[in-house]
């Protein structure tokens, strides 16, 4: 008797505290979820149609936050894990409102996706075929993996990594960086418009690009080079102002 | 009767076609009569030279020489008979000429057709560009509304398809570069209005723009596109842009390198 209220007790922790560190939220109706972060974002796929947050270790709250809510510039924490979720029509809108440790969160495949990172939190996104914006807007660098859909990204310091699965779509692809390096892998047989261009740094290819560049116009962003590979098709475009950028053949 | 000679009977009487009464007459006449008889001598020599004479035979030569001319005939006379396929020849020309005019009819008016037909295809078409731009126009305006960053960026590219884009496109344009959340839509829009500088109102746009903007490359874009055109008015953001704390680095090194250029 006494070992199964042990057990039951147990149970009922564990289900308290898995209830302190992950949060689900259907997803039925959003077409897309916008998240914003200062700390880094993980964002991963899972096969059910709902939001998953892991926030990872339990951040303690203060002794004197006892009986407070925590509130941050996105809105009062109204999922007890340090995120508020608000939905705003067709769209979910995540806030991860801790300014430590990072979080996990989770996505079905096709999700259409925009994260920002606000400070220093570093942008990971990985396996998706949806949209995807991605914003590291101070110092936070953004590495986007093994992804189809159109991905419009953009860093200020940090670096900015792209490895493509196979692109297929029309929207065009937008990678823009001013002070990191842009590094993009293209599966070797993807048709597409190229635009890059660089300021202060050098580009590097293992593409055969060929340059066809109007009537010798020369860009205004200085050093721009337009080509059309494997017969032409998508239009990706990217640009580093003070950085290398590098595109390689996966 | 002595007195009738009867010379004229002569030949008659040699030939035997003389019968009965004349005969009789005949041979009492020539019995008395001695002219008569040197005359039936006479008669007689004549014809007995007319049965020994041989009947003249035309020599081979002569034959030759007329079938020759025979044949030169018989030719003369078969170039008249060629003539008529000849001129079976020529209705045939004729029947050929005249079909091939009406083959020649039929096609040209077929042609004709097809060119007025190609005509109107042509006015449709241009018509329809027509259309397709003021369709491209209404995406283009739309697709800049887009809740996708990617969408809004297709968009703004579809100022490659307008040679002179009009107002409505360009204020489109301005406000995707002045009111964007989006950083790379700001970027895209930038570079669609920055063919178009000639433009007094892209000149306000991108001025206005300066001064709003924070994203460092765009702001380098923008400094070079206006320094490119020698606007003045730019000056006056550039250096509230010096003076700014949170103006990076290499911006402010920018604008101290063209600054003078334009000032």
């Amino acid at each position: 008797m006494r070992k199964s209220i042990f057990i039951i007790a147990a149970l009922l922790v564990g289900t308290l505290a898995k209830a302190q560190t992950d949060y689900t939220k259907s997803l039925s109706g959003i077409e897309w979820v916008k998240i914003e972060s200062k700390t880094d974002i993980t964002v991963k796929t899972h096969s059910s149609n709902e939001l998953l947050i892991k926030s990872g270790p339990e951040v303690k709250t203060p002794e004197r936050a006892k009986g407070l809510k925590l509130v941050g510039e996105g809105g009062p924490d109204n999922t007890n894990i340090g995120f508020s979720v608000v939905q705003d029509g067709n769209t979910l809108i995540v806030h991860n409102l801790r300014k430590s440790k990072g979080a996990e969160i989770y996505l079905p495949k096709s999700q259409n996706l925009s994260v920002k990172s606000t400070w220093n939190g570093d942008i990971d996104i990985d396996g998706f075929s949806g949209e995807i914006e991605a914003d590291a807007q101070l110092n936070g660098s953004v590495k986007i993996t093994n992804v189809n859909g159109p991905v419009t990204a953009n860093s200020l310091n940090g670096t900015l990594e792209v490895v493509f699965g196979t692109v297929k779509q029309d929207s065009p692809i937008t990678l823009y960086s001013t002070n990191g390096v842009v590094d993009v892998s293209l599966p070797g047989n993807t048709p597409a418009n190229l635009s890059l261009s660089t300021l202060n740094g050098n580009l590097y290819t293992d593409f055969d690009i060929k340059v066809t560049e109007k009537d010798g116009m020369k860009s205004y962003l200085g050093r721009k080079v337009n080509a059309a590979i494997n017969g032409g098709g998508v239009k990706i475009s990217m640009k580093s102002v003070n950085s290398n950028m590098y595109l390689r053949k996966k | 009767m002595k007195n009738k000679h009867v010379d004229e009977l002569i030949p008659d009487y040699l030939d035997g076609s003389l019968k009965g009464e004349d005969l009789r007459k005949m041979e009492q006449h020539l019995a008395e009569c001695p002219l008569c008889q040197k005359e039936l001598e006479e008669m007689k020599l004549l014809f007995s030279a007319f049965r020994e004479d041989q009947i003249e035979v035309p020599s081979e030569r002569l034959k030759a020489q007329f079938e020759k001319v025979l044949e030169t005939e018989i030719s003369n006379h078969g170039q008249v008979i060629q003539l008529q396929p000849q001129r079976k020849g020529n209705n045939w020309s004729n029947t050929f000429l005249k079909v091939a005019a009406s083959i020649a009819l039929l096609v040209a008016s077929f042609q004709m057709g097809s060119v007025f037909q190609q005509q109107k295809a042509n006015k449709d078409i241009a018509l329809l560009q027509e259309e397709t731009l003021q369709m491209k126009q209404t995406a283009m305006l739309s697709l800049m509304e887009n809740q996708s960053a990617s969408k809004r960026i297709q968009g703004v590219s579809y100022i490659e398809e307008f040679e002179s884009p009009d107002e409505a496109i360009i204020k489109a344009l301005g406000n995707r570069l002045l009111y964007d959340e989006n950083d790379n839509v700001r970027m895209s829009a930038f570079d669609a209005l920055a063919k178009f500088t000639s433009s007094e109102s892209v000149k306000n746009i991108l001025i206005e723009a300066l001064e709003k903007e924070k994203n460092p490359s765009i702001q380098v874009a923008i400094i070079q596109a206006l320094v490119q055109i020698q606007e003045k008015k730019a000056v006056k953001p550039m250096q509230k842009l010096l003076d700014q704390e949170d103006t990076q680095p290499f911006i402010k090194e920018q604008i101290k390198a063209v600054l003078p250029s334009i000032t």
